[in-house]
């Protein structure tokens, strides 16, 4: 029995838009942060789907990629979070805006 | 041999001046002495040796060229660093480093208290090098060269003082005038380039003749060459920088300015002589300016107060001579003039030099009377200057400027009429010196005597003059006529036998010889009526032709046209460019780059909205956008 292409990529779809939505309506950028990996994941259900359709393994190679990307992506943003916060004790995207053009 | 002795000649000024000028710091006097003057002493007996060398040679053998290394090879053309030794560059050299050398050897002691004794001394080494380099290149390309060094050495030695404006006044309008004349050179090289080919002098003299007698091209070139000559020597109208270069120390006035490198111009004319035989419009046309400048450079030298400026407008006065015999064929005789101006206007200019430096710097005329009883040795090396100035017979520059004016009056209509105005020249001549020679040296002392008295030079300054006015006095006996022709047979290899070369003939010569004698003594006559016998009569014509004289104190207004004509219209020029068309040309387009850039970025910056939540909308809103795109295309393709 095999789960049909639809369905992960229905899957694959609300995850994505559950983190568009996230990315766009939440302020704190720890949740962004855990949005934006959300969309991610939806990337790599898509890819891992493919990969179950066509019996090739090179996306699931992709997906862990996309994986270990994300990981070093995370600390990177929780390291600059955790910076912003010790010099703002708030966090508010939307006041991060100091690069204005 | 003789090619190895011309090299060290040449390269002996160029090393001491460089080890001067690389000394750490100002060397002793003594070591400044031994390089400076050494070299050029040493240089003086190479060429004499040089000279003696040519002399043992048969006449037609006596023209050796030396090529060091080929310089540049652009496909056909090869220009070699050579130098070519005959008979003219071997004339050149000994008035060169002979009396380079003397005027040197005076410097030592008439510097003596000036702080940049070094300086001085490398400069005068760089223009005797430079100088030399002009008469023993070998080729047009050696000739620019050293034309352009004696410019720059001659800019150097006239600014030496450079705290004075006027000196860096002067030495800025001698180079800028100078350089008119380099334009002019380097044309008329390029053109016989293209023409024969070469730059070589005896190639392109060789291709001379394929050129076509009287061309426009051969005109071109002999009056582009002519227009380089003429700055250098200073003739009308590229002369008005002469008499501000006498800003420069004297002994500088001596050796660049009446010596040497005033003379730069005739020797071009004598060497280039090939062109100039075969255009005879060419040559009438350098032969009358020279007059035009011998007659009105006299009649301003007869105005001037200022010792050294009479010595300048007679310089070129005297060169004018020399060019108006050169145009009219007589290369020989211009030459000649050109020795024995050497010998006679160094004298000259170092005898003032006692005098100013006597009198601590004093050059005005009205204030010196009466110093022949302090002054001996300048008493003589002018009196014998002017003697020999003037044309007294005897003396040097009779046997010269007898030999132009007897040439000239061989010459044709063109050389009758500068015949004329040689005469009236020489006449001029007479007066202008013998009136210096009365006012400084005669009369009564100003003011009732000298406080403190004016102090004799020591053996430094007084052998050159000594020297120097001995050889005014014998050095014409080279030359004399109807006896023997010494500078003439000299230069026979050189000059040749085309039909335009002028000698005198033997009623011209006798017509001369009196002529010339009667014209020099009524010249000196009334220089005494005027001057010596009663210095108070002076004062009382001060008032005949005030105006005119006014005019000829002012060198002919031509420093005033210059102005009007050329710097006047040139500052307007400037002016309407910079005020008009610079801001709103160049300038315009770049301000209007940048307003451009400025006003682009600040529109595009407005995007820029710092709000991370923003940027993530136009980001999904260009994925779905791209999403629509790619779904019209898929779908519209299947």
């Amino acid at each position: 029995m095999s789960v049909p292409i639809g369905a992960y990529l229905m899957l694959s779809l609300a995850l994505l838009i559950l983190g568009l939505i996230g990315v766009m309506r939440r302020r704190n950028p720890l949740m962004l942060l855990l949005s934006v990996e959300l969309m991610l994941n939806a990337g790599n259900v898509a890819l891992i789907g493919f990969s179950r359709l066509w019996d090739d393994p090179s996306g699931q190679v992709f997906a862990l990629v996309v994986m270990v990307v994300a990981a070093a992506e995370v600390v990177i943003g929780l390291g600059l979070v955790v910076a912003i916060f010790r010099s703002r004790t708030n966090l508010d995207v939307d006041e991060m805006s100091s690069m204005r053009g | 041999m003789a090619t190895t002795l011309s090299w060290m000649v040449l390269v002996l000024p160029l090393v001491s001046g460089l080890v001067l000028t690389g000394w750490p710091s100002e060397p002793p006097r003594a070591i400044t002495r031994v390089l400076g003057i050494g070299s050029i002493l040493v240089a003086f007996a190479l060429s004499v040796w040089v000279f003696a060398d040519l002399l043992g040679s048969p006449p037609e053998e006596r023209s050796l060229t030396s090529r060091a290394f080929e310089w540049i090879a652009i496909g056909d053309v090869t220009v070699d660093l050579s130098i070519l030794v005959d008979p003219l560059s071997v004339m050149m050299m000994l008035v060169i480093t002979g009396v380079g050398f003397l005027i040197h050897l005076y410097s030592a002691e008439y510097m003596g208290g000036d702080r940049d004794y070094r300086r001085f001394f490398a400069g005068m080494n760089l223009f005797v090098f430079s100088m030399l380099l002009l008469v023993m290149a070998g080729n047009f390309l050696f000739l620019i060269v050293g034309w352009a060094f004696v410019g720059l050495a001659s800019y150097l030695l006239i600014g030496f003082w450079y705290e004075r404006p006027t000196a860096v006044a002067a030495a800025k309008k001698a180079f800028i005038v100078n350089v008119i004349g380099d334009v002019g050179l380097v044309l008329g090289a390029v053109l016989i380039l293209r023409e024969t080919g070469t730059l070589d002098y005896a190639g392109a003299f060789a291709g001379a003749g394929s050129i076509g007698a009287d061309s426009g091209t051969l005109l071109a070139i002999c009056l582009l060459l002519f227009m380089g000559a003429a700055a250098k020597s200073a003739q009308v109208p590229l002369h008005t920088w002469l008499p501000d270069a006498m800003e420069g120390p004297t002994p500088v006035s001596a050796l660049i300015h009446a010596a040497t490198m005033v003379t730069a111009g005739v020797y071009l004319v004598v060497r280039c002589h090939v062109f100039f035989d075969l255009s005879w419009l060419a040559g009438d046309i350098v032969a009358v300016v020279g007059a035009i400048t011998l007659l009105m450079a006299a009649t301003v030298a007869l105005q001037q107060v200022d010792i050294k400026r009479v010595l300048a407008w007679s310089t070129i006065s005297q060169v004018g001579y020399m060019i108006m015999a050169v145009g009219l064929g007589a290369y020989a005789s211009g030459m000649f003039m050109l020795m024995a101006h050497a010998f006679f206007k160094a004298a000259l200019f170092l005898a003032a030099g006692i005098v100013i430096h006597a009198l601590h710097g004093e050059q005005n005329l009205d204030r010196m009377a009466g110093l022949r009883k302090h002054l001996r040795v300048a008493y003589f090396g002018m009196g014998a200057g002017c003697l020999a100035i003037a044309g007294v017979p005897g003396f040097a520059g009779f046997f010269a400027k007898d030999d132009v004016l007897a040439s000239a009056l061989a010459g044709g209509n063109v050389g009758v009429a500068c015949w004329v105005i040689g005469v009236i020249g020489a006449f001029l001549t007479a007066l202008y010196m013998f009136r210096l020679l009365f006012r400084a040296f005669f009369g009564p002392e100003p003011g009732g005597g000298y406080r403190p008295v004016p102090h004799p030079s020591r053996w430094w300054m007084s052998v050159p003059v000594v020297i120097l006015g001995v050889l005014s006095i014998v050095g014409g006996l080279v030359q004399v006529p109807f006896g023997w022709a010494g500078i003439t047979d000299w230069l026979q290899p050189v000059t040749g036998n085309a039909p335009s070369v002028l000698a005198p003939t033997h009623t011209t010569e006798v017509v001369t010889v009196i002529t010339s004698s009667v014209v020099a003594l009524a010249g000196i006559a009334l220089a005494w009526w005027l001057f010596g016998a009663d210095p108070a009569r002076r004062l009382r014509l001060a008032g005949v032709a005030r105006s005119t004289r006014e005019v000829m104190r002012g060198g002919w207004r031509f420093d005033e046209v210059c102005d009007d004509v050329i710097v006047e219209p040139g500052r307007t020029v400037a002016d309407v460019m910079w005020a008009e068309v610079e801001p709103k040309g160049p300038q315009g387009i770049i301000t209007g780059t940048t307003a451009l850039l400025r006003g682009g970025a600040r529109l595009v910056g407005a995007s820029q909205s710092g709000l991370v939540r923003a940027y993530a909308f136009w980001m999904v809103l260009g994925i779905v956008a791209v999403g629509i795109v790619l779904a019209i295309v898929v779908t519209g393709a299947v």
